[in-house]
């Protein structure tokens, strides 16, 4: 049987001693939208930095494709991810420079053909004609999520991780990058999200809620 | 034809001229009376305690003494960087050690070896100053550059590990703050270079004129330790950060903060 794309069994989440998810447990297939829901402050971009080994869980196991996520595997399941963090930041440098930056690394250099589809991203996600030349520091809050989910899109992850990727976006542009979600039916997506309309795109929601104190 | 010894009297001329900057903290009211008298005592006594030191040490010139000196004077460096940076002390011990030995090692034995001829390995009169000098450069490069790596890492965390999720190695999220912090680190002994000579007459050219040597000798001196400093900071910079590196970050990449005093 093929594994699932991602497999979270009985995690238990803290921050700051404070307990945030416990026994928290969930499977992503291929190709499947699960949208997570719940109070601000209750775990879940925690969970998604969990998946990326950027937070430890407290206990529980992660598994991407069946393989377990651990300090040893962690390089090279990150390679199978792509993440649009709710405010992203791209250090200096012009929206081209930032297209062309993840290219540049060994893990995706045999992507690198991928950026001349950038344009025609961009436009879809109605960024302005010139904003290949802007400096990512004049960008809006919104720019920057689009430009994020771009560049996730380009690296042809067999999973997509989205932390609140419509936040700062208006109606438009909101539309045209869920509509742009929608077709990655061959992408499993675990998104987190407050917007209702994100939710609407996933195939399941999961709620989370914060672990009742003892 | 040696220096002038300026003696007793010569020396308290000297330090009567430390009226001017007085009065000027005093009429200017700058909090910092209580602290030049500290540095002025402290310049006074450790430089008392190095010339006694080195004037034995010339005398005996024995290899493993000298080799000793060099040694204090790397950990009595090595403990500056990490008060400077605000590191815990027990991680870097090492990396910083290392880092300060390649940095001032490599440069010094070049100089001493292919650029001067001596020879013994460590001649007191030319190793112990020059080391010095070697080493108090790569002492305020590593200062700089370690900090602006952390700082830097710190306020970008968020962008190296953007990253990280994109498939960067370690090296290749953190090329931005090594770059950074190289730069950062070699600028002002490039600017140094740049201007020699122009804004000031640099020390070591002084010293040898005073000494009675021709300018010319002078300048060939201060040409060739102006090299073996830039050569010791470039290298001692890179070598404090890349042997950082395993201390600073979980086997995850993620920036181990407790490593940090801040």
């Amino acid at each position: 049987m093929m594994p699932s794309a991602l497999d979270i069994d009985g995690l238990a989440i803290s921050f700051n001693g404070k307990s945030l998810l416990r026994d928290f447990s969930l499977t992503v297939g291929h190709g499947e939208h699960v949208a997570l829901n719940g109070p601000s402050g209750c775990g879940k971009t925690t969970l998604l930095r969990c998946v990326l080994g950027f937070a430890t869980p407290d206990a529980g196991a992660i598994r991407v494709d069946g393989e377990a996520l651990d300090a040893r595997t962690v390089w090279e399941l990150r390679q199978r991810i792509a993440y649009v963090p709710q405010s992203p930041e791209f250090g200096d440098g012009t929206v081209e420079e930032v297209l062309h930056r993840p290219f540049a690394y060994k893990a995706n250099a045999a992507l690198a053909a991928n950026v001349s589809r950038a344009p025609e991203l961009l436009k879809r996600l109605r960024l302005p004609d010139d904003a290949m030349s802007k400096q990512t520091g004049d960008l809006s809050g919104g720019e920057k999520q689009r430009l994020a989910l771009v560049v996730a899109l380009l690296l042809e992850r067999k999973m997509l991780l989205l932390d609140e990727p419509t936040a700062a976006l208006d109606g438009e542009a909101k539309a045209a990058a869920l509509e742009l979600l929608r077709e990655q039916s061959d992408m499993a997506i675990l998104s987190v999200s407050h917007d209702e309309a994100l939710r609407k795109t996933a195939a399941r929601v999961v709620n989370i809620s914060t672990p009742k104190e003892p | 034809m040696g220096a002038i010894d300026i003696g007793i009297g010569g020396l308290a001329a000297a330090y009567a001229l430390l009226i001017l900057p007085c009065a000027v903290i005093l009429w200017l009211r700058i909090p910092m009376l209580g602290q030049s008298a500290l540095a002025i005592a402290r310049m006074t006594v450790q430089l008392l305690f190095v010339g006694f030191y080195l004037e034995f040490i010339f005398k005996l010139n024995n290899f493993w003494l000298n080799a000793a000196w060099v040694l204090a004077m790397i950990v009595v460096a090595e403990f500056s960087i990490v008060r400077g940076c605000e590191l815990r002390l027990k991680p870097f011990l090492g990396p910083l050690f290392l880092a300060l030995m390649t940095g001032t090692a490599i440069p010094l034995l070049y100089f001493l070896g292919p650029v001067l001829h001596r020879p013994g390995l460590l001649d007191a009169q030319y190793a112990i100053p020059i080391c010095g000098m070697i080493l108090g450069n790569c002492l305020r490069a590593d200062i700089v550059g370690v900090r602006t790596f952390f700082t830097g890492l710190r306020k970008g965390e968020a962008e190296f590990q953007l990253a990280l999720s994109q498939g960067a190695t370690l090296q290749e999220a953190l090329r931005p703050h090594l770059r950074d912090a190289c730069q950062a680190a070699l600028t002002p002994t490039v600017a140094t270079i740049a201007t020699i000579g122009l804004v000031s007459l640099p020390g070591m050219m002084t010293g040898v004129i005073l000494g009675g040597s021709s300018p010319m000798t002078a300048i060939q001196y201060q040409l060739a330790i102006m090299i073996a400093i830039f050569s010791g900071t470039a290298l001692t910079v890179a070598a404090a950060l890349l042997l950082s590196l395993p201390q600073a970050f979980t086997p995850y990449g993620v920036l181990n903060r407790t490593v940090l005093k801040k």
